[in-house]
């Protein structure tokens, strides 16, 4: 940052006349203070994207130095059955993660406003578990997932087979989800309580005095009033999920059998495993055009809603 | 507090029979949601004072029948939490450093100082809030390795100041203050420097308090990335160090490993606990737009 603002200093001093120069001198700290944040967003953010797109049409070696390849890289993806296994297991995941943890918090939202009593203390407990650490979190649930762990005891407890939450093949990505689902549930539920309890109490009132019942108020007033929320909420949930890898890295490592193997951590795999970072870069910049589309709807749903 | 705002259902509706079961099986929910909020919570801390033979026997018991707090001295002494800690906080203060004076300024400059072509450079920042930062964690790791920054904790302070989404929340608190304070200021002869820190510093404690709770949050739970750029003890912050030699080791008696966890979990939970107030309002900034 020193850097800049010496090379910058003389520049001032070099300029004496003309408009342009007097705009720059007056307006010279307003760009100052830009500056240093406009170099470390080249440096860090737009260097690497940059950088990705021109690797994947390279070999990376760290040590004989890089060369181009053209499309290998890219033809390599559409070859490897491994890509295939991941982008479905991924679709899989989102599928799971939409279906299980959209509209659990929403309709606990409703319910919480509803609460007379404690609503603080709800809300509070709903919320821990995104305060402690994943790495915790891993290390808890792993054991209760465990074959002789809580779970397969109320199991056994209920009379119903055991369950192999972890390494059976059909259990092992709903495993995660349900994890992920029960951690990230709070932080969801309270973005919707809020938008819940701003909706106006005297439309209910209103509602109530013509006749209409407790669920036709929730179908039309409160579910209406939230609807832009759910939907960026939605769109939210596309975007992180398709990203998703730690759970399933840090749990399982992609196993048993590549069933819980998700696109981003194939990508992981490639660049630290394989050691093929030209190709995970391939794969970034692949996922980069997908979820580009999807960012853009997202921006167009939120400007949307802020105008509504 | 007595004439407060009726919910979606009156008291008129809470008087009908079906209404009432309707209500307590909702009730009812809530407990069934709350418990199981709670339960991996004690469970965690519990399993931490068992006997190891205790933690290890089916069916589990949710109370410890004896109550090992030695544990947490063995546990203590199992990795260097110490110096772990000292490295998670190094990581917090550097990225906190850079996130204000870069970003601080950065906001100030664009919320109130009216540059010249302000709305592209404030498009330049904003498009970074649409890359999905999955897709260019590879290039990011082989770019910092170019800069020789792996393996430092420069790694993390300097990338925390590519943050569109704090600098758009700075904006926009920045962009709340009123327009006279910093006219008066002028007036007064104050620098653009003595503006920002003297006038929009002070007023923005707040935003900077929730900001700080996100990047501390960061810091602390963080373990891939870190995983990935930092290469020995001297470095790894508290969470890689947890997920490398507590999850993945072998030799580990469980609880032990519950009291290892324990440790980690409680500071923040304790924190949040007692700032619970400010967090709650920082999440709702946070929510829907990150």
């Amino acid at each position: 940052m020193n850097q800049t603002v010496v090379s910058e200093g003389t520049g001032p001093a070099a300029i004496k006349k003309g408009s342009i120069a007097r705009k720059f001198r007056k307006h010279f700290w307003a760009y100052m203070f830009l500056l240093p944040a406009i170099a470390i967003f080249i440096v860090f953010l737009w260097t690497p994207i940059i950088k990705g797109l021109v690797y994947s049409f390279y070999h990376i070696d760290f040590v004989k130095g890089n060369t181009y390849v053209g499309f290998a890289n890219y033809k390599k993806i559409f070859h490897d059955s491994d890509v295939a296994t991941s982008v479905k297991n991924t679709l899989y995941y989102m599928g799971l993660c939409l279906a299980i943890g959209i509209w659990v918090p929403i309709l606990f939202s409703i319910a919480i406003s509803e609460l007379r009593r404690f609503q603080g203390f709800v809300r509070v407990s709903a919320y821990l578990p995104n305060v402690v650490p994943v790495v915790v979190l891993y290390g808890l649930w792993r054991w209760l997932y465990d074959p002789v762990g809580p779970f397969n005891s109320v199991l056994m407890k209920l009379g119903l087979d055991q369950i192999a939450f972890m390494t059976d093949k059909r259990w092992s990505m709903i495993s995660l989800v349900i994890m992920e689902t029960w951690q990230q549930f709070g932080s969801a539920m309270l973005i919707y309580l809020a938008a819940v309890l701003s909706v106006p109490r005297d439309w209910y009132e209103a509602a109530e005095i013509d006749g209409a019942g407790i669920w036709a108020r929730i179908r039309y007033i409160t579910l209406p009033s939230i609807k832009n929320l759910i939907i960026l909420m939605f769109l939210l949930q596309l975007i992180g999920t398709s990203q998703g890898f730690q759970s399933q890295l840090a749990m399982l490592d992609g196993g048993p059998n590549n069933t819980t193997l998700t696109y981003a951590l194939l990508i992981n795999r490639y660049a630290f495993t394989r050691m093929d970072y030209g190709t995970a870069s391939a794969m970034g910049v692949l996922m980069f055009i997908v979820l580009g589309a999807l960012a853009v709807i997202r921006a167009r749903v939120e400007n949307k809603g802020a105008n509504s | 507090m007595k004439n407060q705002d009726r919910g979606i259902i009156s008291d008129y509706d809470l008087k009908k029979g079906s209404v009432k079961i309707g209500y307590g099986i909702m009730l009812f929910f809530i407990a069934v949601m709350v418990f199981s909020m709670l339960y991996p919570f004690f469970t965690t801390l519990f399993n931490g004072v068992k006997g190891n033979v205790e933690v290890n026997s089916f069916p589990p018991h949710f109370l410890p029948q004896e109550w090992h707090f030695d544990n947490f001295k063995t546990a203590w002494i199992y990795i260097k939490l110490p110096l772990f800690l000292r490295n998670t906080l190094y990581i917090f203060v550097g990225n906190m450093a850079v996130t204000a004076f870069v970003l601080g300024l950065a906001a100030f400059s664009l919320s109130r100082l009216n540059v010249p072509g302000q709305k592209y450079i404030y498009m330049f920042f904003m498009i970074a809030l649409f890359i999905p930062p999955t897709t260019y964690i590879i290039p990011n790791f082989i770019n910092l390795k170019d800069l020789h920054l792996l393996n430092t904790f420069w790694a993390f302070w300097l990338p925390a100041g590519a943050s569109a989404f704090n600098l758009l929340i700075l904006k926009e608190f920045f962009d709340g203050i009123h327009m006279e304070l910093f006219e008066s200021g002028r007036i007064d002869g104050a620098s653009e420097f003595r503006l920002f820190l003297q006038i929009a510093v002070p007023l923005s404690v707040p935003i900077f308090s929730t900001i700080a709770i996100f990047v501390f949050a960061g810091a602390w739970n963080d373990w891939y990335w870190p995983s990935l750029v930092l290469h020995n003890d001297s470095h790894y912050p508290l969470s890689t160090a947890i997920y490398k030699y507590v999850l993945n080791a072998r030799m580990l008696d469980t609880n032990i490993r519950f009291a290892l966890l324990s440790m980690v979990m409680l500071p923040p939970v304790l924190f949040f606990l007692f700032f619970q107030k400010y967090i709650m309002r920082g999440l709702h900034i946070g929510g829907v737009k990150g």
